[in-house]
């Protein structure tokens, strides 16, 4: 910023000596003229006259147009050192910005594989559990149906048996209903009788 | 359990009255007769109702007593278990007199039940093994029930004694059945 008015200073005494020495120069070229002119007098007084008419003409120039261009010249310089300065502001902001974006980027980059990450852990992990939990329920099931199958036998087992006694129950009483005689009915009080005795010598 | 344990004051107040036992079994015959008379439902209602008073039960008792003449402790039980309000509990006391008298003269009550209708022989056969394994004097009432099929079944101081053929038919059907 300094450097930068530090130059805007030199060009602007540059520009004056520039200035001078073009409107010096014709004036220098008259009074050549002139004196050649004139040969041998009245030639010097003339580039007095114009030296002090020049003198005039810059101080004149340096009492009234200098504190105006150089007000101007200062105003000018002040703005554009503010505007050098917001820019610079601005830049320094933009490049924060850029700085602070990319960051946000790097987080977003990471927290995204991070996200990755997770989501594919936490996929593997349910994926696991479904394909565990389809097996204990396959495993249940089969041996469910394994129960199932031994209990529906196992009724079907008594069902046929407990017919087949009932059946030979009733034909047996049948039997016995058409075929007992007194004897039998002696035969079996004897035995009665007998049961009793053997309780009895207990 | 209140009603039996009176039952038992009472046959145990009786039993007392006299060590000779035929006068007791007498005295437990009269007592069954008016336990039955007592229980009969068409007296039982009409001594139970309310509209006959207490005074008319004791003298109601009093008669039927001397109508099946007993003996005169058992017409003044019969008036003594009437002023207490007790006639509903006659068969009670009755039963429990029996029970008693039993246990006094070393006797035991069973129920024997046949599948046909038994001869005098096969009674007392098994009367005589029922008293060799308990060491009492069996009373046996005897039943006939045709759905043994054959056999007996007797029952004794709380327990059973099975012979029936319908029983051994059943226990094999169960083992078949498994």
């Amino acid at each position: 910023m300094q450097r930068s008015l530090i130059a805007i200073k030199r060009r602007s005494v540059a520009l004056a000596i520039s200035t001078s020495a073009i409107v010096l120069a014709p004036a220098t070229g008259w009074c050549a003229e002139s004196g050649g002119e004139a040969a041998g007098g009245g030639s010097w007084l003339s580039l007095v006259f114009y030296i002090i008419n020049f003198a005039v003409f810059v101080w004149i120039l340096m009492r009234y147009a200098a504190p105006a261009a150089r007000k101007f010249f200062a105003e000018r310089a002040g703005g554009i050192r503010e505007t050098f300065a917001r820019a610079e502001t601005t830049c320094r902001e933009a490049q924060d910005l850029v700085s602070r974006s990319a960051e946000r980027m790097s987080q977003l980059d990471a927290e995204k594989k991070q996200l990755r990450a997770d989501l594919d852990a936490e996929t593997g992990y349910i994926a696991n559990r479904i394909r565990e939990l389809a097996r204990e329920t396959a495993l249940r099931v089969i041996r469910d149906t394994e129960l199932t199958g031994a209990a529906i036998t196992e009724a079907a087992h008594r069902r046929v048996r407990a017919k087949l006694a009932e059946t030979t129950g009733n034909l047996a009483r049948e039997l016995m209903v058409r075929s007992f005689t007194d004897d039998d009915q002696a035969r079996l009080l004897r035995g009665f009788e007998e049961k009793l005795a053997q309780e009895a010598r207990r | 359990m209140k009603s039996s344990r009176v039952a038992k004051r009472y046959a145990r107040a009786l039993l007392g009255l006299s060590d000779d036992h035929a006068q007791l079994e007498t005295w437990g015959t009269e007592l069954e007769r008016l336990a039955r008379i007592a229980d009969a439902p068409e007296l039982a209602l009409r001594l139970a109702s309310p509209e006959v008073s207490h005074e008319a039960q004791i003298e109601a008792m009093a008669k039927i007593a001397e109508r099946l003449e007993l003996s005169f402790p058992l017409r003044s039980l019969a008036v003594v278990v009437a002023r207490h309000g007790r006639i509903a509990d006659l068969a009670a006391v009755s039963e429990s007199y029996q029970d008693q008298l039993d246990v006094l003269l070393g006797r035991a009550r069973a129920t024997l039940t046949f599948a046909r209708e038994p001869g005098a022989q096969d009674t007392a056969a098994v009367v005589r093994g029922l008293e060799a394994m308990v060491h009492k004097t069996v009373i046996a009432t005897v039943k006939v029930d045709q759905s043994l099929l054959g056999g007996v079944v007797a029952e004794l101081e709380g327990k059973i004694y099975d012979g029936s053929l319908a029983t051994r038919l059943g226990e094999a059907a169960r083992r078949l059945a498994g």
